[in-house]
């Protein structure tokens, strides 16, 4: 196993971060870490990468125990920040030459490093302008460009994706293919579900410090095969037909979005008669079901829209 | 890493205008002002113009606020979410501390070599026994540079220790008596010579250019002995950067 966390727990004085939590990840692997905000997933990252102690637990990386204080272990991954931590009033390649040196990267390996990696993240022609005149996409590439300069084995990206525009967002995405693809492990966390259906090999979904679910994405979603998914457009909806809803039995989950109530309920089982009296009076407009997807899962696993938390 | 610190501090334009410029319009304005008073503190020695005495307390009195550069760059990177960038990586943090604090160190020691330089081509300032003027002033600076580094370590936080220093900074020089003449008694002479690690410095200075070698040591034993606490404090300190 690449990494192996055995019931890791953090605490933050009353606030247990994470509850035994644990994880595997293999060679090779592109693993998504899908979770709410405060399920712990930067809590876990930090403590992956030996900058938050834990209370209990163990954690393993390439074979050696994470304590924090293993210079070899650090060698070896590649952390990217879930803010932009890069230096502004430096340029690109002051930047990337930089953390090469922090890694024990000398010249003439880390001019050559620095070219080679400022090609990957397609800022080749902005080597030597400042970071602090790049755009949001730019400095995100470059905050990802900085993890890669001493070629890690193992790149953890935590939210790496946060606040950029679509087109920087598909140009991490098909990195993250292409270093997998290269032979790259990479632990990739993020709110957006869609990200990680489209990057991961298999994917872990964590809420309040646990781990609740992991798999392929196929293993997820067959999961809740049987379940089936009823999209209902109302005229004006309610958030208290919502809750009556959810109080129905037969009903799994209720998710409102805009004027679309969403629920799953288990297969074969009619609850229209049950459902049409509560949502007539606010006038249906439509009705549709759909094949679940990776955010059903979530929805039914967690109870919570990955969306609304972000929002 | 020690370079890449260095072009960073190089790169604060207006942090290089404010500790050149700045002391050096001082240094004219207040010697355009008492240049006709005979009550200037600091002229025990007959042969220091005004201009020479300013140029040494501005000097001194601008390290003190070439402390910030060192601290403001420690703070951006360890009280940040950089922090956790750098702590990933296998440098040790007190490595990177180090640089920091040695590329502060020369960079305050060029805005001196600015200022002093600028003040002898140019306002007229004489400065004797240069070498031993500049051994002090480099004293000056390494403690100064500490002390910012140890208050921001021990509070966690840059804006106590920009306060901590900007008011130390205020009111050191008052002590030294170049923004006005302080009285002539034994309690205000003893407080213009040891009550700060400024005065310590302003009367090695003196000493240094009245050839006084006990006025020297009397500045700068007190002074390196700081500096060493100081130092020596900085190991269990850098401990707490550890999230």
């Amino acid at each position: 196993m690449l990494i192996q966390a055995d019931n890791v727990i953090k605490k933050y004085k009353n606030h247990v971060a994470l509850d035994y939590f644990s994880l595997t990840m293999k060679e090779g692997e592109v693993l998504g870490l899908l979770g709410p905000n405060g399920a712990g997933k930067s809590t876990f990252i930090k403590t992956l990468v030996g900058l938050l102690p834990m209370e209990e637990g163990e954690i393993t990386v390439f074979g050696m125990l994470q304590d924090g204080n293993n210079p070899e272990l650090k060698r070896q991954i590649g952390y990217v920040t879930q803010e932009i931590t890069i230096y502004e009033e430096m340029t690109a390649r002051e930047n990337l030459a930089f953390f090469g040196g922090l890694y024990g990267l000398k010249n003439p390996l880390l001019k050559a490093r620095v070219e080679e990696v400022s090609e990957i993240i397609g800022l080749k022609d902005q080597l030597d302008k400042k970071a602090g005149s790049f755009s949001g996409g730019m400095k995100r590439r470059l905050n990802i460009g900085c993890s890669l300069v001493h070629k890690p084995k193992l790149l953890i990206m935590d939210e790496p994706t946060v606040g950029i525009d679509p087109q920087s967002r598909n140009y991490i995405l098909s990195f993250v293919k292409r270093a997998q693809q290269e032979g790259m492990s990479i632990l990739y966390t993020s709110h957006y579900i869609e990200e990680v259906e489209a990057v991961a090999s298999r994917i872990v979904i964590m809420d309040q410090g646990h781990s609740i679910a992991e798999g392929t994405l196929r293993e997820l979603i067959s999961s809740l095969q049987g379940d089936a998914q009823i999209l209902i457009d109302v005229r004006i909806a309610k958030e208290e037909v919502k809750e009556a809803l959810a109080a129905l039995r037969d009903v799994k989950e209720v998710a409102l979005h805009n004027n679309t109530y969403q629920l799953i309920i288990p297969g074969g089982v009619v609850v229209f008669d049950q459902i049409l009296p509560l949502l007539s009076p606010l006038g249906i407009v439509a009705i549709n079901s759909k094949q679940p997807n990776l955010e059903d899962v979530f929805l039914t696993l967690t109870g919570k829209q990955l969306r609304d938390e972000v929002n | 890493m020690a370079l890449f610190y260095f072009k960073r501090s190089m790169r604060d334009v207006v942090g290089h205008i404010i500790l050149i410029v700045l002391p050096v319009i001082l240094i004219g304005f207040f010697d355009y002002i008492y240049r006709s008073s005979e009550l200037i503190s600091g002229i025990q020695d007959p042969e220091n113009t005004f201009i020479t005495v300013l140029t040494i307390g501005f000097t001194l009195t601008f390290q003190i606020y070439g402390g910030a550069l060192t601290f403001e760059t420690m703070g951006a990177d360890f009280f940040t979410p950089m922090q956790g960038r750098l702590l990933a990586t296998p440098m040790a943090p007190r490595r990177i501390l180090l640089a920091i604090l040695s590329m502060g160190t020369l960079v305050s020691f060029l805005q001196t070599l600015a200022v002093m330089g600028f003040s002898m081509a140019v306002l007229g300032a004489k400065i004797r026994a240069f070498p031993v003027v500049m051994l002090v002033m480099v004293l000056s600076i390494v403690f100064h540079q500490l002390l910012g580094t140890v208050i921001l370590l021990l509070s966690g936080k840059v804006k106590t220790a920009t306060t901590a220093m900007s008011f130390y900074g205020a009111i050191a020089p008052i002590f030294i008596g170049i923004y006005f003449p302080l009285p002539d008694t034994a309690v205000f002479h003893f407080l213009r010579d040891y009550l700060t690690p400024m005065a310590l410095a302003n009367r090695a200075v003196l000493g240094a250019m009245a050839g006084e070698g006990q006025e020297v040591l009397r500045g700068m034993v007190p002074l390196a002995t700081f500096s060493m606490l100081l130092f020596m404090w900085l190991k269990p300190l850098s401990r707490r950067i550890h999230p």
